[in-house]
């Protein structure tokens, strides 16, 4: 059998006096995480100690980098092998520096002297993971989830193969909990280090791992992907509670049954097709052993999208349309779609609801393809800042400034960032598209590309190439990108799209014939040329911190924990309108309305607000007669009292603005409703505005009731008003084109202003018809058969 | 910061180490003045205060610097061994085994019309508490309570204690009254060839525990740790046994059973240095050891001069404190 480097077991046996699991086959890869779970004294602590040695083998081999670690002299074991377990270590007097130094230990002579070399490493793993300050405390001083990074960066810089870690979690907090899985992940990606380690926490076990291994009722009962091994059955029967039906048990606990959803087939098919042979040797060979086990090899990853990627000769081909258009039809097609661009440079950036930032884009796309946007379909983006700089976000967070030199030197470092976030859509969707930036052949750019081919050949992806015959030269655009790239990558080109051709496409057969015979790839499609309203990436203003004050102002206050961003971009249709987010009330101005948005933190943001000074400056403006929504949690705000009881936020109780008399109780209830109304009556300035139909979203926490009589705004209870306050739970309030145009119009009229609404419509339908038209188009003229057959499926 | 203070702490120990050193040799029933001492450690002069100083006080005091440094050290390597802090010889009943064994010895010899050699003393204080030392390892793998470790060695020592007691008592030979005074710890009458044996043998002990600083480091995070760094985990057991064991018996073995200094000292070097490097804690245990033991004996044979009080009675009255403090203030048992 071939032994491959990382972690791997053959018919190991485990146990303390007699064999507790027998015939363990496993096998994790470098770079891959592979996760035990399984009930409480189901033995995955128990195979952990016997892989690091505290338990002795009891048949079978391990072997550590391709070698039998039954043969390799300790100090080997040492340098291939680190582990951070359960059990407490109270050392004392040993400074955080001295535990991790420990780690460097294998590498040091007989007096254990470290070199210079070892101390840099020694400060390198404790900066990656966040202990310098600690270097010098004393270890039994740390909180639980110090030590527990404390000893990570001592595993870490024992620069091992492989990494054992033993419920690594336990005792944390939720925020340790995730910095030091997150910290896991990347370590294991850049360093190419094969993780094993054992879980509790399912949720966080499905995600972050590559291969998940159910340990019970004495043997390996499951191997495979996290959404295989997840499902909601098989859990239950692994941990007996069949018959539980706790509210305790979340829905996050499992996957939905593979099975239950119409695609799971064709994905699991190719993972069978991909998976490693070791697993299915194993098999065949315990089917005479008697016992149950299976193999993991990472490489087997359950679900393993197809993807295709979409290259432009140039800036503007119209690789972001066709890809869009891809998307949406795939969707049609009943496909889980997921659009990706590793690196996108913008002025503009759209805000998730996470909060996240990531280029409009793969918004548009994600539209398409009706997936939520995720910061993952765009890990990272470059904001010029100046000619020579750029912000550089990395997977929706900023990371820093960078100049462009200092960028295309880095740009390698972050490939474990784009293959990860390529990962986590790959285990959501069934296609990803995938687009390219600029042409592929920038030959003096051409090294250490992360964007067009090298993406391409990371990820194995085969290539569409789209050229722009509007601006001709279509010949030399494709015949001259192909002849550009290398063999290889040629080989990958598997169509050519002729796009924005005005007039009929057959006139262009001639044409079609010259580019298959000189390119070598299949034309599959001559795509009309559209004038589609979409989104263009850079006629919108950069949203998080645009200050231009438009003709017609609207002032959205800036909470730290703002949620729902999306609910403000439909006032994009109307030209004049402005949208700024406000976090200092020095640059509050004189908006003409002011919102405050939604919070996922209610009563802390309230806190925030008064110290900032813009609590009292709100009231301000409500004195003066501005007018101003608040939406759920900037509702919530706009009464006397916001109340948590229970804890559900982060309790306590906070006074509000006191702008309606309405109270709030925080439940733990959480509602989530669509929302299907009408504005059942108005006061102030928009009174003319009653009767017009609301739909949206309701998603919140609290319930929040009148003190006294009061006009209803939004129908069933969801919000009041008075004067020109308005409170409503509604999310989406503004979407319906009715609305937006009456109280745009009603409130510019009011303050003597023009705005021209005419283009207004409902935003979602809006954009649903030329998503729509966009999809219809595409698929006209493209030969789709052949598509799907590239991306190897059957339609 | 760390180096700052070791150097520090060094630099004072060794000045006070040679402060008691001359306060030893200077003290006793006899004065002889400095200036006679100097003469007489320059060879020249002899007579009665030459035969004191250089045949009682000199002899003395280096003993005290040797064997409590070695008691000291044995103690640490215990601590570490057990990953302990209330461990030592002592409180473990080694240093009992071994004076049991010592005291059978004599006896037997004593018997025969002979008096013990040298090298069957250190035999068999150094058997002794091999065997006591593996019963106490037989107990510390039964019980994971390292409180009721240290009573059981305790105990351990109580049973030999009362050993030797009535082998003293129904032994009629006379010379079994020396026994006695050594059963109770003295460094009375340790002659220059007893002191050439046991410092070739310590300082042998010595070059061993600085040889293990390594693996012992990676030690104080735990067996399995230390595995994962690549220690070799039985060797180092080992060496560490047999260290401990011999550095005790070879106290035991020329001056008695010496309590509290193998495990109040220790602590008190870690706390003073503020770090548990082996490396610096194993000479720093050496120097607090020697340190000590000079003073507890000056203290015994001066404060009730003529009168000698047993050096035990001194260590303990000066170190139980710290024991007991040491144990007020671990935070939980294990």
């Amino acid at each position: 059998m071939a032994v491959s480097d990382g972690l791997k077991t053959e018919h190991l046996n485990i146990g303390y006096d007699s064999d507790l699991i027998r015939d363990i086959c496993i096998e994790v890869l470098p770079g891959r995480i592979v996760t035990l779970i399984g009930p409480n004294g189901s033995g995955k602590t128990t195979l952990l100690k016997t892989l690091t040695g505290e338990l002795a083998v009891r048949g079978g081999i391990v072997y550590l980098d391709g070698k039998d670690k039954s043969c390799m002299s300790s100090y080997d074991v040492a340098r291939a092998l680190s582990m951070v377990m359960t059990e407490k270590i109270r050392p004392e007097l040993m400074s955080c520096r001295e535990v991790v130094e420990v780690g460097r230990y294998p590498y040091t002579g007989r007096l254990g002297l470290l070199s210079d070399e070892d101390r840099k490493k020694v400060c390198d793993a404790m900066e990656k993971t966040d202990i310098t300050s600690l270097a010098d405390s004393f270890f039994t001083e740390l909180s639980d989830g110090q030590k527990q990074r404390v000893l990570l960066a001592k595993a870490l810089c024992q620069e091992p193969e492989v990494l054992i870690l033993d419920e690594p979690t336990s005792f944390l907090d939720i925020r340790y909990k995730i910095d030091l899985l997150d910290k896991i992940r990347s370590f294991a990606k850049e360093k190419n280090i094969a993780v094993l380690m054992s879980l509790h926490e399912l949720d966080i076990a499905r995600k972050i791992s590559d291969t998940v291994v159910a340990v019970g009722e004495g043997r390996i009962l499951k191997v495979g992907s996290p959404r295989e091994v997840c499902s909601e059955n098989f859990i239950r029967k692994l941990y007996s509670i069949e018959d539980v039906n706790s509210d305790l048990l979340g829905s996050g606990y499992w996957e939905d049954e593979p099975d239950a959803e119409g695609h799971g087939e064709a994905s699991d098919q190719g993972s069978f097709r991909d998976g490693n042979s070791v697993a299915e040797t194993c098999k065949e060979e315990t089917s005479d052993a008697g016992s149950v086990m299976t193999g993991a090899s990472p490489a087997d990853k359950g679900r393993k999208a197809r993807v295709i990627m979409i290259q432009g000769t140039m800036s503007n081909a119209g690789k972001s349309l066709v890809a869009a258009g891809l998307c949406r039809i795939f969707s049609n097609d009943g496909f889980l779609v997921a659009p990706f661009k590793s690196q996108n440079m913008a002025l503009n950036s759209y805000i998730t609801d996470e909060g996240l930032e990531m280029g409009r884009a793969q918004v548009v796309q994600a539209e398409c393809a009706r997936i939520r946007p995720m910061a993952e379909m765009n890990p990272i983006l470059l904001k010029p800042t100046s000619s020579m700089g750029s912000q550089v976000i990395v997977n929706g967070r900023v990371i820093g400034n960078m100049k462009a030199m200092d960028y295309f030197r880095h740009k390698k470092d972050y490939i474990p960032e784009i293959m990860a976030a390529y990962d986590r859509l790959s285990e959501i969707a069934d296609i990803i598209v995938v687009e390219g930036a600029g042409s592929p052949v920038e030959l003096n750019l051409k090294s250490g590309d992360i964007v067009n081919m090298g993406l391409a050949e990371m990820i194995d992806a085969p290539v569409l190439l789209v050229g722009d015959i509007d601006r001709g030269g279509i010949f030399p655009q494709l015949l001259g990108t192909l002849d550009l790239l290398t063999e290889d990558e040629r080989k990958r080109v598997k169509g050519l799209i002729v796009n924005k051709f005005r007039g009929d496409g057959r006139l262009f057969e001639s044409g079609i014939r010259i580019l298959e015979d000189r390119g070598g790839a299949p034309v599959l499609g001559v795509v009309p040329y559209m004038d589609l309203k979409i989104d263009d990436e850079d006629s919108l203003s950069d949203r998080f911190s645009n200050t231009r004050v438009g003709e017609f102002d609207i002032a959205v206050i800036k909470l730290r924990a703002i949620s729902n961003f999306t609910d403000f971009d439909t006032f994009d249709q109307i030209p004049e309108v402005s949208v700024r987010y406000i976090d200092d009330p020095s640059r509050l101005g004189d908006p003409d309305i002011l919102i405050i948005p939604g919070s996922k933190n209610t009563i802390g943001d309230l806190r925030e607000l008064k110290s900032s000074g813009l609590f009292d400056a709100i009231i301000r403006k409500a004195k003066e007669g501005t007018v101003i929504f608040g939406i759920c949690g900037g509702y919530q705000m706009l009464g006397e009292t916001v109340e948590d009881p229970e804890c559900s936020e982060i309790g306590g109780s906070e006074e509000g603005l006191g702008l309606l008399p309405v109270r709030t109780v925080m439940g733990n209830d959480k509602v989530r409703n669509i929302y299907n109304g009408k504005i059942s009556g108005a006061t102030g300035v928009l009174s003319g505005s009653k009767g017009l139909p609301v739909t949206g979203y309701e998603i919140h926490m609290g319930e929040t009731v009148p003190l006294k009589p009061l006009t209803e705004f939004t129908s069933g209870g969801t919000g009041y008003c008075l004067g020109n306050i308005y409170g409503t739970y509604v999310h989406g309030f503004f979407d319906g084109g009715a609305v937006l145009k009456k109280i745009a119009e009603t409130v510019a009229l009011s303050r003597g202003k023009s705005i021209t609404t005419g283009a207004v419509e409902d935003y979602r339908d809006r954009k649903e018809t030329v998503y729509d038209k966009l999809a219809e188009n595409l698929k006209n003229s493209l030969d789709m058969d052949r598509i799907y057959k590239i991306l190897g499926l059957e339609r | 910061m760390t180096r700052k203070r070791i150097i520090i702490f060094f630099t004072i120990c060794i000045l006070l180490l040679l402060l008691l050193f001359a306060a030893n040799i200077l003290l006793g029933s006899t004065a002889v003045s400095v200036s006679e001492i100097m003469s007489i450690l320059g060879g020249r002069e002899v007579g009665t205060n030459a035969v004191i100083i250089l045949g009682i006080r000199l002899p003395r005091a280096v003993s005290a610097v040797v064997l409590g440094g070695a008691l000291a050290l044995s103690g640490y390597l215990l601590q570490t061994f057990f990953s302990n802090p209330i461990v030592g010889p002592y409180v473990l009943g080694i240093s009992s085994g071994a004076k049991l064994c010592v005291a059978l010895m004599m006896i037997f010899f004593l018997s025969r019309g002979r008096s013990i050699g040298l090298a069957a003393m250190i035999l068999s204080a150094f058997i002794g508490s091999l065997i006591v030392m593996s019963f106490v390892l037989v107990i510390s793998v039964k019980v994971r309570s390292m409180g009721i470790l240290v009573v059981c060695g305790i105990m351990i020592g109580y049973i030999c204690s009362a050993v030797t007691d009535f082998v003293v008592t129904f032994a009629d030979d006379s010379n079994i009254v020396n026994l006695h005074n050594w059963s109770m710890g003295s460094l009375s009458g340790i002659g220059w060839r007893e002191i050439r044996v046991f410092t070739v043998v310590i300082l042998l002990c010595v070059i061993l525990a600085l040889s293990i600083v390594k693996p012992m480091n990676a030690y104080r995070l735990g067996e399995n740790y230390a595995r994962n760094a690549g220690v070799n985990i039985r060797l180092l057991r080992v060496i560490l046994i047999l260290v401990s064991s011999l550095l005790a018996a070879c106290v035991t073995a020329f001056a008695g059973p010496i309590s509290f200094v193998g495990i109040a000292v220790p602590h008190l070097v870690r706390s003073s240095l503020k770090t548990d490097r082996a490396g610096v804690v194993i000479p720093a245990a050496f120097l607090g050891g020697a340190m000590i033991t000079l003073f507890s004996d000056a203290i015994a044979r001066t404060v009730f001069a003529p009168t000698e009080v047993s050096i035990s009675s001194v260590t303990a009255l000066l170190l139980v404190p710290v024991v007991i403090y040491v144990m007020m203030n671990r935070k939980k048992d294990r």
